[in-house]
């Protein structure tokens, strides 16, 4: 496409000039050239061809002179539009005021069309410059917008009400949230009624973060629930949930999956750990124990391996606390970590909590102790307390 | 992060250096396939200087698996602290190594 050029002058001589000196470009279709002949009529041809590139002005005119006219393109406020001044030799006072103003470059009369040949050439660089950065920009606006549309979404398949479809809504409290570091996350909860009398609840972590970890995320999440609704144990759900990610898993991704089963009828929660952090007991009585897990490996690794699964009982009062390691390894600006020690004693200050308080406290204790840093992982918690 | 390679035909011995983190394991990406050209033979990840390993760090130890079992080769995880050992335990990658 041709470069747009504005040449603006109350003499006439430097049009014949310049469209005789220019002319094989001109007839190329490589610049376009534009007259006026005072600062108004400039302004008015710009509003009429809004793609001019390049504005080459006198500074003596009358009814608008060349300074005034570069002051009003600058209100206008377009970064690939630029100025190139023409003044009488030795006006030194005019120049130094075009440019302190914003102009592109200058030019002397007797004008040296060599030498203007070479100012638009740079100024036509510096044009194209500008666009293409222009152009990212607006690519990266796009993303934003993409990301942002994405949280929605990840957030939104996330569950939010706990109210599940069980005999005894009443007899489970639960309560979780996911703090993804960046727009979206990797880690994830989920919570659901297998049956009248059993529910079945999962945490995970993704390996990685932002936009890959996320549709990973997405996968093994449905894979999960899809599995575990048909209610086989919690060791097969892992197993099955594995074969399939092991054959989904591009760039050796892997999830670490804490995955259990809680029966209302015997108080008893089965689960099956894949390579995630152990949870905690909050028992009634106020202590805090970690729940001794065997260590399966973490799911989409290796396909075809079994995995074992294990059972704790629960009584009225007591919580299991699931996190990711976002929680414990969540770092101040002195890359202190909170730890697990400070976890447990923030969990044994908590006692007859319910599971809301549970998961608010120790989100606010994080970002308490964090102190401004900036969040480097999700955070995640899921509670479950029988009542 | 500092990853150094060695070979002396036979094995080759990658030593990692410091943290490996998320933007550590990005960093370390092109040396790593480098690295999986050798998974034909023995591959020996020398672990007593790293100081700490992400997901992202575990994710790069099972490519190197991955292309070792592909090719017939192995991987050996030597000199682990007691922290990577933890890692590696709870993740179920103690199983999946040699570790000597």
């Amino acid at each position: 496409m041709a470069v747009k050029i504005l040449s603006v002058d109350d003499e006439t001589d430097l049009e014949l000039l310049l469209t005789q000196y220019f002319r094989r470009k001109i007839r190329n279709g490589e610049y376009e050239f534009f007259f006026a002949h005072n600062g108004l009529e400039a302004l008015q041809v710009l509003l009429k061809h809004p793609d001019i590139a390049i504005i080459l002005s006198d500074i003596n005119m009358p009814e608008m002179d060349g300074l005034t006219l570069l002051t009003k393109i600058n209100e206008m406020r377009i970064p690939s539009l630029k100025c190139i001044m023409v003044s009488a030799y030795g006006d030194m006072d005019n120049i130094r005021h075009a440019m302190n103003k914003g102009a592109f470059d200058f030019a002397t009369k007797p004008i040296d069309l060599d030498d203007l040949q070479l100012t638009i050439d740079k100024a036509v660089e510096q044009i194209e410059y500008i666009k293409s950065a222009q152009k990212e920009h607006a690519q990266l606006v796009d993303i934003q917008a993409d990301l942002s549309v994405a949280r929605e979404i990840q957030q939104a398949i996330l569950p939010r009400v706990f109210d599940l479809k069980i005999k005894d809504p009443g007899a489970v409290d639960s309560f979780a949230s996911m703090l993804a570091a960046k727009d979206v996350g990797g880690d994830f909860y989920d919570i659901f009624a297998i049956d009248d009398h059993r529910i079945g609840f999962t945490i995970a972590d993704v390996s990685g973060k932002g936009v890959p970890a996320a549709i990973f995320m997405a996968v093994s999440r449905t894979l999960i629930k899809a599995t575990g609704l048909q209610g086989v144990p919690s060791n097969e759900c892992m197993a099955t949930v594995n074969d399939i990610l092991c054959g989904e898993s591009v760039g050796s991704m892997f999830v670490t999956v804490f995955y259990g089963i809680y029966d209302l009828n015997t108080g008893v929660v089965s689960f099956t750990n894949a390579g995630h952090n152990p949870p905690y007991i909050l028992w009634a009585d106020g202590t805090v124990e970690q729940l001794k897990c065997s260590c399966n490996l973490v799911l989409g690794a290796v396909e075809g391996i079994p995995f074992t699964s294990e059972s704790l009982q629960l009584n009225s009062g007591d919580a299991l606390v699931m996190y990711t390691d976002g929680v414990t390894e969540a770092e101040n600006k002195n890359h202190d970590q909170f730890g697990e020690s400070r976890l447990e004693a923030e969990l044994a200050a908590l006692k007859g909590a319910d599971s809301k308080q549970i998961v608010n406290t120790i989100n606010a204790k994080v970002k308490e102790f964090i102190n401004g840093a900036p969040q480097s992982d999700d955070i995640t918690q899921l509670v479950i307390r029988i009542k | 992060m500092e990853v150094k390679i060695t070979t002396d035909g036979k094995e080759t011995i990658a030593a990692f250096i410091g943290r490996l983190d998320t933007l550590a394991s990005q960093e370390i990406a092109p040396q790593m396939n480098e690295l999986a050209e050798a998974a034909g033979g023995t591959i020996i990840l020398d672990c007593s200087e790293l100081a700490y390993i992400s997901s992202s760090g575990l994710r790069i130890f099972l490519s190197l698996r991955k292309a070792a079992a592909e090719k017939g080769g192995k991987v050996i995880v030597r000199n682990i602290t007691n922290d990577i050992r933890n890692v590696f335990m709870m993740t179920g990658f103690l199983n999946l190594f040699e570790i000597q």
